[in-house]
């Protein structure tokens, strides 16, 4: 039967009908339907392997809040969106907020992508919870105070943490000094933290080269020839991806991490591909806030390290451990609002207040948003070994500084702070 | 010669690079002696090349439209392969073992240079010379420079343009996946090496001349030299470079440095 416009647009009208019907009944149904949380995970490109780790961080605190009642009775939905360009996220932000209606995004690694997400989420009036895109420059300059962002740590914690150890291992054992770092705000801000940090210690040093490849770059047999030529004592990099094994690899055939030390910030990013054939010992080593292999992690981080090894036949990372707080840190924060509204489900402005200062059981240990909006969190790094049944390197010592000794505090400069410092 | 933009080039590079690795660990984990893995790459490279008659049979749905259409289509398949290698290998790094030392290390002139390395060299210069002399010396070159010269009378005169472009099409897809399995024991395989090497590659043509298989040498020679100068001399122009020679060539001579010469 062929449907006229007249019958078409009197349908339509139905329809409609029907759904404002059923959003007016929305209400009544609220203690007992899901608590809808928004995902936006990376799953293509340089970004993807940090984003599926970190959506089975999501993934597993989801699993165990449900089956221990969810939040306040009412199970966890996690509706998982793609992470990719700024624009294309921001419209899945604005379709979860608008379409799936869901009480909080948890997600977005990319600094780029962060930037964008800031002022939609202010816009659309809802919860985002940051995994890693901490925007930190962006933000300071958009938006001061934000009201429904919730940011990850600051880009240069790897940075500080990293060069704070080369002071303390490395002083007196170094003078020529280059840096391979990717081309984006990431690696020039790593770059610069770790200078500024080499001089407030008073080491006299001198970069004989700085090199700046594209983010995703799989090839650095150009880069490992210049630093060949250079001679560096020390090469810093903050590589994260799988930029990391392929330089280390290069850079080892051509004898250069024989003769080089090696400072790796964020190489645990891709711990398990650092094999021993090319990862040499003795280089400082960065995990950002989870290692897998650590003696003392707690039980719930061996509960979860053995999940994810037995499902994906990998070792974690840390995004895993970002995405774990994002959910348990929202449970937190709506219970301990719901306790001040006498148990009932709180507004979404008593559940922002309550996410400041929150603290919550992470994976890698406590951990807490600032009043600030800003993550708190325990960072690992270390001198790598060889000695250990992998494949790969692992750290020993493993060395561990929280965010109040590696993050610069509220309200001041990075740079401000560094000067402040007593050495 | 088929006229078409064709952006998956560089998803046959990465799905060689994968294969190369998933069978140098099979053969390795069989008992292949560690210098023959080279073989191993290269027949895995070489047996990929199967996958180019189907793609070169969807392609034909665009030979002949607006090469907007060409580049949506096999952007498509860019990220149908990203979805399809992620899908089998997974996102994370995958790579060879040690097998990049296998044949030692040379010094040279104060540098360690990996003789695989010049395995590579190596194999890049017989592939251009084979390549010539296929297009030279053979009568299926003969047809193939007949027929990018002009379709219509290459088809006059009998030549079957499907049998041809297939053929064609799919020695293309071998060189991708054998470049590919060559170069993965020397890197890791990543998920985004397929978009990495196809924008190189696209400043390697526009300088060469599209079509010119003399240009795309001479076009990868200037690239591959200009990229390792300046990383050398002046990092933070490594991108810069090479597109300013893009631009250059653009202005100067917009069909490229050896459009219209011979292939």
């Amino acid at each position: 039967m062929r449907t006229t416009r007249r019958q078409f647009l009197a349908l339509s009208g139905g329809a409609l009908g029907t759904a404002a019907l059923r959003l007016d009944a929305a209400p009544a149904l609220a203690q007992n339907a899901p608590v809808k949380i928004g995902v936006l995970a990376a799953k293509a490109g340089v970004l993807a392997p940090v984003g599926e780790s970190g959506l089975r961080g999501v993934q597993w605190a989801t699993e165990r809040v449900n089956a221990a009642r969810g939040i306040l009775g009412r199970r966890i939905e996690l509706i998982v969106e793609e992470e990719s360009s700024p624009k294309d996220t921001v419209e899945r932000f604005r379709k979860l907020s608008l379409q799936d209606r869901v009480d909080a995004v948890s997600g977005a690694i990319s600094t780029g992508v962060g930037l964008a997400l800031g002022p939609v989420a202010e816009e659309m009036k809802t919860i985002w919870l940051s995994w890693d895109a901490t925007t930190q420059k962006g933000v300071e300059e958009t938006l001061p105070k934000p009201k429904y962002s919730f940011r990850s740590t600051d880009n240069e914690c790897e940075a500080v943490m990293a060069s704070l150890l080369t002071a303390r291992h490395l002083k007196g054992k170094f003078r020529t000094v280059a840096g391979i770092n990717p081309d984006y705000s990431y690696g020039r801000d790593n770059w610069a933290a770790f200078l500024a940090i080499m001089k407030k210690y008073g080491i006299e040093l001198s970069v004989v080269s700085e090199l700046w490849p594209k983010l995703g770059a799989t090839d650095f047999t150009a880069h490992v020839a210049a630093l060949g030529q250079a001679r560096p004592d020390l090469i810093f990099s903050c590589f994260w991806a799988g930029d990391t094994p392929i330089f280390l690899k290069q850079a080892h055939a051509a004898g250069l991490t024989a003769k080089s030390k090696l400072v790796l910030t964020t190489g645990g990013g891709v711990h398990e591909a650092l094999k021993k054939d090319f990862t040499p010992e003795g280089a400082i080593l960065g995990y950002n806030c989870l290692y897998f292999d650590w003696a003392r992690a707690s039980a719930l981080q061996k509960e979860f390290v053995r999940w994810h090894h037995e499902k994906f036949k990998e070792w974690p990372n840390y995004e895993s451990d970002h995405g774990y707080f994002t959910i348990v840190a929202y449970k937190a924060a709506v219970e301990r609002a719901a306790r001040a509204a006498g148990g009932k489900w709180p507004a979404p402005d008593a559940i922002i207040q309550a996410l400041e200062g929150i603290e919550a059981e992470s994976l890698s240990g406590p951990r807490r948003f600032r009043e600030d909006h800003i993550m708190e969190a325990t960072f690992f790094q270390g001198m790598t070994t060889h000695k250990n049944a992998y494949d790969f390197v692992t750290i020993d010592p493993v060395e561990t500084m929280t965010t109040k000794q590696i993050q610069k505090p509220s309200g001041v400069g990075l740079y401000d702070w560094i000067n402040s410092w007593k050495v | 010669m088929q006229r078409i933009l064709n952006l998956a080039c560089g998803s046959f590079y990465a799905l060689g690079a994968y294969t190369g690795v998933s069978a140098v660990t099979w053969a390795l984990g069989h008992g292949l002696p560690a210098p023959l893995f080279l073989l191993v790459l290269v027949a895995s490279g070489l047996a990929l090349a199967v996958i180019g008659p189907p793609v070169e049979r969807l392609l034909r749905a665009v030979y002949d439209r607006d090469e907007s259409f060409q580049l949506l289509l096999t952007f498509a398949l860019v990220l149908m392969f990203e979805d399809v290698m992620r899908f089998v290998w997974g996102t994370a790094p995958v790579q060879l073992g040690n097998a990049y030392l296998v044949y030692g290390r040379l010094a040279v002139a104060g540098s360690t240079v990996p003789v695989y390395n010049l395995v590579v060299i190596a194999a890049g210069g017989l592939v251009a010379l084979g390549m010539g002399g296929l297009l030279t010396h053979t009568r299926f070159g003969r047809i193939v420079r007949a027929t990018a010269e002009n379709r219509e009378m290459s088809a006059a005169l009998g030549v079957d343009l499907r049998r041809v472009y297939a053929r064609v099409f799919t020695l293309g897809v071998a060189l991708g996946t054998v470049g590919g399995a060559l170069v993965i024991p020397a890197t890791a395989a990543v998920n985004e090496m397929a978009i990495d090497v196809v924008v190189e590659a696209f400043a390697v043509v526009v300088i060469g001349g599209l079509g010119s298989m003399r240009g795309a040498f001479v076009g990868s020679l200037i690239v591959g030299v200009l990229k390792a100068g300046a990383i050398a001399t002046w990092p933070e122009v490594e991108m810069l470079a090479i597109y300013v020679v893009v631009i250059g060539v653009l202005v100067l001579r917009p069909a490229g440095l050896f459009a219209g010469a011979a292939p």
